[in-house]
């Protein structure tokens, strides 16, 4: 039966170029974030060797942890076409909750710590019921909580900056192996951990399945409730995570810990390619994005921008990025 | 039979829309390839072919949205060069969409004038807009102070063509407009675009439907395969076979199921007691291998059984007993516990709750039935693979491969996908609902094939249809609801076309 639409046989060799070169302009659109990274790699480096520098590197790769962490977390609300804004401050809230509970109760950090993400993540939970259940918008129903959990880290810090933290606590933010900060492995794990689980198990199939089309979902037998609830449950384990990194890293917490990190953590997996209307992106994606602000930032340092002009120029190459990528999804699929 | 279009015949000045040696090519695909047409003034021009013929793509150069890779159109016998869908609108040509674009919380007034709504001052000539909008609507039984969103489906396309019309239409091109529609819908929407053609206005009427095309054209074109495969100026000397054979390129063999009587079988499925919104059905048995087709006027309860079983709309009371000795339980209350418990459903609107589009074939083919190809939370690829692909072949899907996202398949293949869906789910009961709708008449009868072969290894089925054709094809008892319950069944040879239609008012 061959009664579908015909497909041009390419006969004219120029139709064969033609479409060569088109693929070869989509490839490159379609890894615009790892070419502009390596490009932005290079003029830094040209800028200032020492950004090639091991020490350099080492640093990107721990200030990119946090927000790695936080960008997963934020990539996962948005495959379900969910959002969650409350992730940064989720972050901040958590880790002085898990920081008071060994300051302030007497327990040991390690159980302090546990509590701090326990929190974090019944606060994801939350957000997760009064989205499905409650059927709150997501976008204003974080923007609240995250108003809320902001107000609650300065209401509990009383607008000081913890700084009693114990030496357990802080260790995994400063330790090294053979000169090699450890924390960046934290992400590493995260990272396959998340990408396995969206990738190689029924539940990730649901999610992308859920962000794609949740009517259909629900009658092709998938608890579109469930796994929005379970997505915002681990959107807030990770936050909880990375609040206890940064405040280990920082070996302080300051009464606005984590809110810095709002935009660069909903930027950097958009970047990525995690679509905002849900079902597509992954988490490979999102270390792209990740490296690439994390470079920007850092890279902008380095090269000793006038502070003043930091903030503009890191927007303009963000804004770049973004916009070829507009260019790509429009022209390429 | 065939009577090539030849635009020679008459004076030029008959026809208001000519296109010449007209062709689309995307990527390296041909959509469209040299086709030429002329429509005459004050006819409807039907248009017909399969799902992927071109169709689409034609009426998408004519009205603009899209821009011909070669060949030109003449509009009143003025070649066209460069024009959008404005200047096709200036010129007086208006695509009418299948879904019909109206704004829910406005009024039927200020929808029809969307866009060129009277002003004085730079305010909104309130007064005017009301007057023109009821001159305009006289005669239709839309009243314009209604809200849009509170028409029924006949006065939504009614409204998007008398738009059309309002805003200087001469040309309209209505794609699909019967689907959804009842046969009295159907019939009101024709007997109104008669009018309107007395009037002056020209037509260009997409449809799958042979007898539609034979009923309110004066002419008809048949694509395939992106060419133009045959046409009429004289619809009335065809006969609907050779509409079909014109659309397919070859003799179609309409399926027929041979009906069984069921009747002293030991049903596999016992409904009982079933009350939900709208729908009272005290009693109703399903026999192993039965195909039970469902009708009747929308809201009279077919379809709301359909969903109250598959858990999709909650019902007050209601219990369901399978025959293998398992206890009576109550109705399912989601779909997913009516896939755990054998109940499979095929909706019928496949772009709402059908297909997930941007995910690949078998992706969608074993989204129902992902636990059976995991262990323990993980996918197992071969497993998963082996799964989609044997639905994928089953289908008969129409792809390069089942990696191919569902978005780019055609309507007739995308509902293939959803079947393969749900079939790969091993139902004891299927409920399908409208299968065929929107789809053409080749997949549609591979479709009810699929349907057949199922129900020999014992699968009872329920097709809901509206499509009394469909349900003289396919099954071997009608149940007909009237007022949310079953008023009648119908079973081996009283199942015939005209005892169905019959029972729509008429």
């Amino acid at each position: 039966m061959s009664r579908t639409m015909t497909v041009a046989a390419k006969t004219p060799s120029q139709a064969g170029a033609k479409a060569g070169s088109r693929s070869a302009l989509g490839w490159v659109l379609h890894n615009v974030v790892w070419i502009w990274l390596i490009a932005l790699v290079v003029i830094f480096g040209l800028f200032n060797q020492f950004f090639f520098t091991v020490n350099n590197m080492q640093n990107i790769m721990v200030q990119a942890t946090v927000l790695g962490m936080l960008g997963l977390a934020v990539a996962l609300p948005l495959l379900v076409a969910e959002i969650d804004l409350s992730l940064p401050a989720n972050l901040g809230f958590s880790s002085a909750i898990g920081a008071m509970a060994y300051s302030d109760w007497g327990l040991p950090w390690f159980p302090g710590m546990l509590i701090g993400v326990g929190v974090a993540t019944f606060i994801g939970f939350f957000n997760g019921l009064c989205i499905t259940k409650l059927k709150m918008v997501s976008l204003i129903q974080t923007l609240s909580m995250m108003i809320i959990l902001q107000g609650a880290l300065l209401a509990l810090t009383q607008g000081r900056t913890i700084t009693n933290l114990s030496d357990g606590y802080v260790w995994i933010g400063q330790a090294t192996i053979g000169g090699w900060p450890i924390m960046p492995f934290i992400f590493v794990v995260a990272l396959v951990g998340v990408g396995i689980l969206l990738t190689r198990t029924v539940f990730g199939r649901r999610v992308y399945a859920v962000g794609g089309n949740p009517v259909a979902s629900n009658s092709a037998g998938i608890r579109v409730d469930s796994v929005k609830i379970m997505i915002y449950t681990l959107a807030g384990f990770l936050a909880g995570i990375a609040g206890f990194l940064l405040a280990s890293w920082q070996m302080a917490i300051t009464s606005n810990q984590g809110s810095s990190y709002l935009l660069y953590a909903i930027a950097a997996p958009i970047i990525g390619g995690v679509s905002v209307f849900g079902g597509r992106g992954n988490v490979i994606g999102v270390l792209g994005g990740v490296l690439l602000l994390t470079v920007i930032q850092v890279g902008l340092a380095i090269i000793s921008v006038p502070s003043f002009y930091v903030g503009m120029i890191g927007g303009f190459m963000i804004f770049v990025a973004v916009a070829i990528d507009a260019i790509r999804v429009r022209y390429f699929s | 039979m065939t009577v090539p279009m030849t635009a020679g015949s008459q004076a030029a000045g008959d026809y208001v829309l000519k296109v010449e040696k007209l062709g689309k090519v995307y990527g390296g695909a041909i959509a469209l390839r040299d086709v030429s047409l002329a429509i005459r003034r004050g006819t409807i021009h039907g248009l017909l072919g399969e799902n992927g013929a071109g169709k689409s793509t034609l009426v998408g150069l004519i009205s603009g949205q899209r821009q011909p890779s070669s060949g030109t159109i003449y509009l009143n016998d003025v070649p066209l060069a460069h024009s959008d869908v404005q200047k096709m609108e200036e010129a007086g040509v208006f695509l009418v969409t299948q879904e019909p674009m109206i704004i829910d919380h406005l009024s039927a007034a200020e929808n029809l004038m969307l866009g060129i709504w009277p002003r004085r001052f730079g305010f909104v000539n309130w007064r005017k807009l009301r007057a023109d909008a009821a001159r305009m609507l006289a005669g239709t039984g839309i009243d314009g102070a209604m809200r849009a969103g509170a028409l029924d489906a006949v006065a939504r396309r009614k409204l998007n063509i008398l738009r059309a019309m309002f805003s200087g239409g001469k040309v309209i091109i209505l794609d699909e407009p019967t689907a959804a529609l009842t046969v009295e819908d159907r019939k009101q929407l024709f007997d109104f675009m008669r009018r309107l053609k007395a009037d002056g206005v020209t037509f260009i009427f997409i449809s799958h439907y042979n007898d539609e095309i034979l009923d309110i054209c004066d002419a008809v074109s048949v694509l395939r395969d992106g060419a133009l495969a045959g046409g009429s100026e004289d619809v009335g000397s065809l006969t609907s076979a050779q509409l079909s054979e014109l659309v397919l390129g070859r003799g179609l063999v309409l399926f027929q199921r041979e009906r069984r009587s069921f009747a002293t079988d030991t049903p596999a499925v016992e409904l009982r007691d079933i009350v939900g919104p709208s729908v009272r059905v005290p009693a109703l048995d399903l026999r192993p291998g039965e195909v039970v087709g469902f009708t009747g006027l929308p809201g009279a309860g077919a379809k709301e059984l359909a969903r109250c079983i598959f858990g999709l709309t909650p019902v007050e009371s209601g219990t369901i007993r399978f025959a293998d000795g398992s206890a009576t339980q109550d109705l399912p209350t989601s779909p997913r516990d009516a896939f755990a418990s054998g109940i499979a459903f095929l909706s019928d609107d496949r772009r709402r709750d059908g297909a997930i589009g941007q995910m690949s074939i078998g992706a969608n083919i074993s989204l129902s039935s992902l636990t059976s190809v995991a262990r323990s939370g993980f996918l197992s690829k071969e497993a998963e693979l082996a799964l989609s692909q044997r639905y994928f072949d089953a289908m008969g899907i129409k792809a390069p491969s089942a990696e191919v996202a569902v978005d780019t398949l055609s309507g007739g293949n995308q509902q293939k996908v959803c079947l393969g869906r749900v079939l790969a789910t091993e139902p004891r009961v299927l409920i399908l609902d409208e299968p065929t709708r929107g789809i053409d008449v080749g997949v549609k009868q591979d479709v009810l094939r699929i349907v057949d072969e199922l129900s020999r290894t014992g699968v009872a089925v329920i097709i809901v249809s509206t499509d009394t054709d469909e349900i003289t094809r396919a099954v071997d008892r009608v149940c007909i609801f009237e007022n949310g319950t079953i008023a009648r069944e119908l079973t081996g040879s009283e199942i015939t076309n005209d005892r169905l239609r019959g029972l729509e008012p008429s």
